[in-house]
């Protein structure tokens, strides 16, 4: 038998490698073939070894494809979003990566815009933006729905969002909208008031109260404080936020409020008068400030 | 402008910068970080109006003046199409200097991992299918425009290139092509004809050429501490290098690069015996958000030791004071910035910017340089070189030595001048032969100071001129030689070169 040449035995070696990937990639690509068999190849593609360009161009092409099944493309979607991390090979299709993304954002499956907009806008994505800003002015255009809009746009602070924010928050077209815009609100300086207003208005529900308080808390700690105070002394306020409020003082107050005597008398009160989970928050707060 | 511009729609001010391709420094003058057009617009919208500004400049060419904008990019600049447009607009640029080069590989270290689909076509268009260009591919293309100017980074490519799953094919063959290009290139001159007209490498310029701003002696400030304080105890009684910053800022570096290097400073302070004498201050764009306990950690995490020499400042009642006192390079959506520039000052003991760092990445030891000038200024009393100061002076170099030429050096000549003057009137001076020793003293004290001049400058052009040129007067008064036209001629040729020289300097880094 002769002996293979170096450079020879070096490409069967890597033939051999590569084997697999291009089995697992045939089935993945082969159109007549079963959604399930074609889902199951995707696990036999090992994109995280080097010299994957070639099987991330074709999954690419998968997901622009609108005649392939959607369920196809999505793991074509989800097995690329994997490659981003794992594959040596990714940067080589970061383009037109980027550039499919676009393209797909717009499709007409919810479900694939709405996962394609979402990786878009975690890249801080300017076209993604364009689009989920657009969305929440004209409902029309809208490609997502609006609570998922918020969310999106929540992953940059710079997005131009706010002024938005604020108008769902005065009409919501839901209450997961409202949420959503009151999270977005949470890093805009500007939202301190709304923030306090809701905290301190018994008609919300203790949820929207609830991420009111957070936000204010990154916002403006003293001003939480203030507002939790008088949450704590208000004898109409509801159960649940008199347990945030006692949270919030035991957890973020400065030491000096064990001296704030009507507070901790209040307290005291609460730690036997109160509801079960309001008697073990003031007992909590009592136990870390012994009187 | 006016004041309609903020509200004018994104693509009405592109209709505007269009228009405006036949100005240069019209155009130009978009670029102001402070330009109403910014005002309320979120950042991808600055980053399109921006963009297209630089691939409109292009249109016409980049010029020594709006270069730094498009190095300012290539340097720090992290969005893609910010960095394509830089790119493509740099090679527009009549000169290919080596002194580009090191900008362009900081821009594909800067953008490798977001090499996105770029399109020039439109305003505001985004690419959706691979038919565009990329920032590497504009980088690439403006390296392979520099040709041998870009020499000096082959090693760096050919590293670059054996990382080769960092690139994409089409890249992989444009690096290739470009390695083989520089490989046989000979060499470029860097002092050469095609330098660039200043070095881009010395970044530093005066301040003080700005009009006198608003006082703000008064403006309250809070520091990490939480501790109240005014500007003018911030400034007070020493020299105080001054960074602005905000803690959301995405862009690692810009803000937290430059708050490191605060941190850093304050070291090489210590080190230098200088505590006390210079003081750090890094100062919030975003005083709303960036409240005490926020500032500290920030400081905190990139280095700073926060003291009350070395402190991390907002002015709660707002930025404007500064902004105006600054002349900050900043634009906001409501509270929130949505794009500045690096910006580092040196400022007086009176707390007034006598140094500016401004757009690119400023290196620490020179700016602790230029506190130390400002230091000793004040030990000595001497107050900063101004352009309008250097001018009076030069004025007055040139002034002293037409005089002594002129002086007449007895009654006849004294006579023959005041029958030339008496059409003017003049016919009843006195003779003066005192005058004659005090213009020869305040052409040598005027001779020293362009000297010291040209060390502040580093531009010897002048002073060598005028040293000529007053040597000539000399040996003409003597009589050894005649040539007091050629000495005059010299001397006001290099007062005005020496003159000139911080202007050119003040434009390096302050453009508007």
């Amino acid at each position: 038998m002769s002996k293979k040449r170096p450079a020879a035995k070096k490409s069967a070696k890597a033939a051999k490698k590569t084997a697999p990937r291009r089995q697992g990639m045939s089935v993945v690509m082969n159109k007549r073939g079963g959604v399930p068999e074609r889902l199951a190849a995707f696990t036999n593609l090992s994109l995280s070894k080097p010299g994957s360009d070639d099987a991330l161009e074709s999954l690419l092409e998968i997901l622009r494809d609108t005649e392939e099944p959607i369920d196809v493309r999505l793991r074509a979607l989800q097995t690329l979003g994997a490659a981003a991390f794992a594959s040596p090979s990714f940067p080589a299709i970061e383009r037109d990566y980027i550039a499919t993304l676009r393209q797909v954002a717009t499709d007409p499956d919810p479900e694939l815009r709405q996962q394609v907009l979402g990786i878009l806008a975690r890249e801080k994505d300017g076209f993604a933006q364009k689009k989920l800003l657009e969305g929440l002015r004209d409902p029309a255009k809208a490609l997502v729905p609006p609570e998922k809009a918020l969310q999106l746009l929540a992953y940059d602070i710079h997005a131009e969002a706010y002024p938005l924010a604020r108008e769902i928050v005065n009409h919501p077209p839901n209450a997961i909208a409202k949420r959503e815009a009151l999270r977005l609100l949470g890093a805009d300086p500007g939202a301190v008031p709304i923030f306090e207003r809701i905290l301190r208005d018994k008609t919300e529900t203790p949820e929207i109260r609830q991420v009111s308080a957070a936000a204010l808390h990154g916002l403006d700690p003293n001003r939480l404080q203030a507002q939790v105070r008088e949450i704590v002394l208000d004898p109409a306020e509801q159960d649940e936020m008199r347990e945030t409020s006692l949270t919030a003082i035991k957890q973020l107050a400065p030491a000096a409020v064990a001296q704030d005597k009507q507070l901790m008398d209040r307290v005291a009160q609460l730690s036997s008068e109160g509801s079960e989970p309001v008697k073990l928050s003031a007992r909590q707060l009592l136990g870390k400030y012994p009187r | 402008m006016s004041a309609g511009v903020a509200a004018r729609s994104e693509h009405d001010i592109a209709a505007m910068i269009d228009a405006s391709a036949a100005d240069p420094d019209r155009c130009a003058d978009l670029l102001r970080e402070d330009h109403e057009i910014y005002a309320q617009r979120g950042a991808a919208a600055v980053v399109r109006l921006r963009g297209w500004i630089l691939l409109t400049l292009a249109r016409t060419g980049i010029t020594d003046r709006t270069l730094v904008h498009v190095l300012e990019e290539l340097d720090a600049g992290l969005d893609p199409y910010l960095v394509a447009a830089a790119a493509h607009a740099l090679r527009t640029y009549p000169r290919r200097s080596p002194d580009l080069a090191p900008f362009l590989m900081r821009a594909i270290e800067n953008v490798t991992a977001h090499d996105e689909p770029i399109s020039f076509e439109q305003y505001g268009e985004y690419a959706t299918a691979d038919v565009s260009t990329s920032p590497l591919q504009e980088v690439f293309e403006t390296l392979a425009w520099l040709g041998p100017a870009a020499r000096a980074i082959l090693p760096q490519l050919e590293t670059l290139r054996r990382k080769s799953h960092a690139l994409s094919k089409a890249r992989r063959r444009d690096l290739d092509r470009l390695i083989a290009n520089l490989r046989n290139a000979t060499a470029v001159d860097e002092k050469a004809c095609c330098s660039p007209p200043f070095g881009i490498r010395d970044l530093w310029s005066s301040a003080r050429g700005r009009t006198t701003p608003p006082s703000i002696g008064d403006t309250r400030l809070e520091d990490h501490d939480g501790n109240s304080l005014t500007f003018d105890d911030l400034c007070r009684g020493h020299v105080t290098i001054a960074i602005f910053f905000y803690t959301r800022c995405d862009n690692p570096l810009k803000c937290s690069l430059s708050v490191t290097k605060l941190g850093r400073l304050q070291r090489l302070i210590e080190e230098r015996g200088l505590t006390g004498q210079i003081h750090t201050a890094a100062m919030t764009y975003d005083p709303a958000f960036d409240l005490p306990d926020r500032l500290r950690r920030y400081g905190q995490l990139r280095g700073m030791r926060p003291n009350a020499e070395n402190r991390l400042l907002r002015a709660p009642d707002g930025i404007d004071p500064l902004r105006r006192h600054f002349a900050l390079g900043v634009s906001f959506i409501e509270s929130l910035v949505n794009r500045h520039r690096i910006e580092a000052y040196i400022l007086d003991a009176e707390g007034r910017p006598v140094y500016a760092f401004e757009r690119l990445r400023w290196d620490e030891q020179a700016v602790l340089d230029r506190a130390v000038e400002v230091l000793n200024r004040r030990e000595t009393g001497e107050a900063p070189t101004t352009p309008a100061r250097s001018i009076v002076s030069s004025a007055m170099t040139v002034m002293a030595s037409l005089a002594w030429a002129l002086f007449p050096k007895c009654p006849m000549c004294w006579a023959a001048y005041v029958s030339a003057f008496g059409i003017a009137g003049l016919d009843r001076l006195p003779y003066l032969p005192w005058v004659q020793p005090v213009l020869a003293a305040a052409m040598i004290i005027t001779l020293g100071t362009t000297w010291l001049r040209a060390r502040e400058t580093g531009r010897l052009e002048g002073a060598c001129l005028v040293t000529v040129g007053v040597i000539l007067i000399v040996l003409t008064r003597f009589g050894t030689l005649d040539a007091a036209g050629w000495g005059l001629a010299l001397t006001l040729l290099g007062s005005v070169i020496g003159a000139f020289a911080p202007r050119i300097a003040h434009n390096r880094a302050v453009p508007a």
